[in-house]
């Protein structure tokens, strides 16, 4: 029954990441209106660590990474990042990998993401500015 | 002595025991326990009465009768008493998920919660090391509560998203149907 159930989410889990490959793949998200729009931007006018990640997702679609980092560079190296995560909590890398799991996803690990991501906040905004 | 029930690892009760006698049942940290007196069912750790059954690791100075250290000196139990109670669950690799995800899909104020979550997430571990494993184990359910909380607010905001996509293609599927009638009617 567990065993049902996990499968079960994993092909949910699948055909929803296809479905938004696809999607990010066809449509262009500067050209588009389809796509959601940042709060934070839209209140604050300037960008979230986030902002800047559909377009980049969509350039790195067509293998454009040039594109993709200048997007969101900060993202672009999350997205290996979150793979990483998901292998080593659900399909067994903890195992396998402890030393890993420890450096990536440690306590010390979890203070630098922090930091970064705010640097990354106030530096690109700074930036542009 | 307060004779006790206990719930056994197929949530059957069983009892009643002397808190000698749990011991030689082998229960846990976590073995839920009544005796007379109480209101709920508690964890084993949480009754003053029964820390000497887990005196190994927790500790704790025994008040008044019948000093148990002694009887642990005992060759044969003591290799059942010195288990060590794993690490619980940290979630922080979950934590640390569900804070970076919502900055993908636009809804960067959700990461809040998935950082409470990674501040719980980094304490069961710090609890752990320093030998209080109640606060860890406290610990690391408030970290799996904001990690769940968090996550399923992050798929809640994913799937208003789609619904205003599809709401959108339909507005405009709809709108250029009328200016398709328009042209129709202009001709």
């Amino acid at each position: 029954m567990r065993k049902e159930l996990k499968i079960g989410i994993g092909a949910v889990v699948t055909v929803c990441v296809a479905a938004a490959l696809y999607f990010f793949y066809t449509f262009d998200p500067e050209a588009q209106p389809l796509f959601p729009k940042c709060p934070f931007l839209l209140a604050t006018g300037h960008e979230c660590p986030g902002c800047g990640s559909q377009r980049a997702l969509h350039s790195l679609l067509h293998c454009n990474i040039g594109a993709a980092l200048k997007y969101n560079a900060f993202m672009v190296l999350a997205i290996p990042y979150v793979f990483l995560g998901i292998y080593l909590q659900y399909l067994g890398g903890k195992k396998r990998f402890p030393g890993v799991e420890k450096f990536f996803f440690g306590r010390w690990a979890a203070a630098v993401l922090l930091v970064v991501t705010i640097a990354y906040w106030v530096l690109r905004n700074l930036w542009k500015v | 002595m307060n004779r006790y029930f206990y719930i056994d690892a197929e949530g059957k009760q069983k009892g009643t025991f002397s808190p000698e006698e749990l011991r030689q049942e082998g229960i846990k940290r976590d073995t839920l326990v009544w005796t007379q007196g109480m209101e709920q069912w508690k964890r084993a750790e949480e009754r003053e009465e029964l820390y000497f059954l887990f005196s190994d690791t927790y500790r704790k100075p025994l008040a008044g009768e019948g000093e148990p250290t002694v009887r642990y000196d005992r060759p044969g139990e003591s290799t059942q008493t010195r288990q060590i109670q794993p690490m619980p669950r940290t979630w922080l690799v979950e934590s640390i998920l569900v804070t970076i995800l919502p900055f993908m899909f636009c809804g960067s104020i959700l990461s809040l919660l998935g950082i409470i979550g990674i501040v719980h997430a980094a304490q069961v571990e710090s609890f752990y090391n320093r030998g209080d494993y109640a606060a860890s184990l406290e610990s690391s359910r408030s970290a799996a509560k904001w990690t769940k909380v968090a996550m399923w607010i992050t798929i809640g905001w994913i799937a208003l998203i789609i619904i205003a996509i599809i709401l959108f293609v339909v507005f405009i599927g709809s709108l250029s149907g009328f200016a398709g009638m328009e042209d129709l009617l202009s001709a």
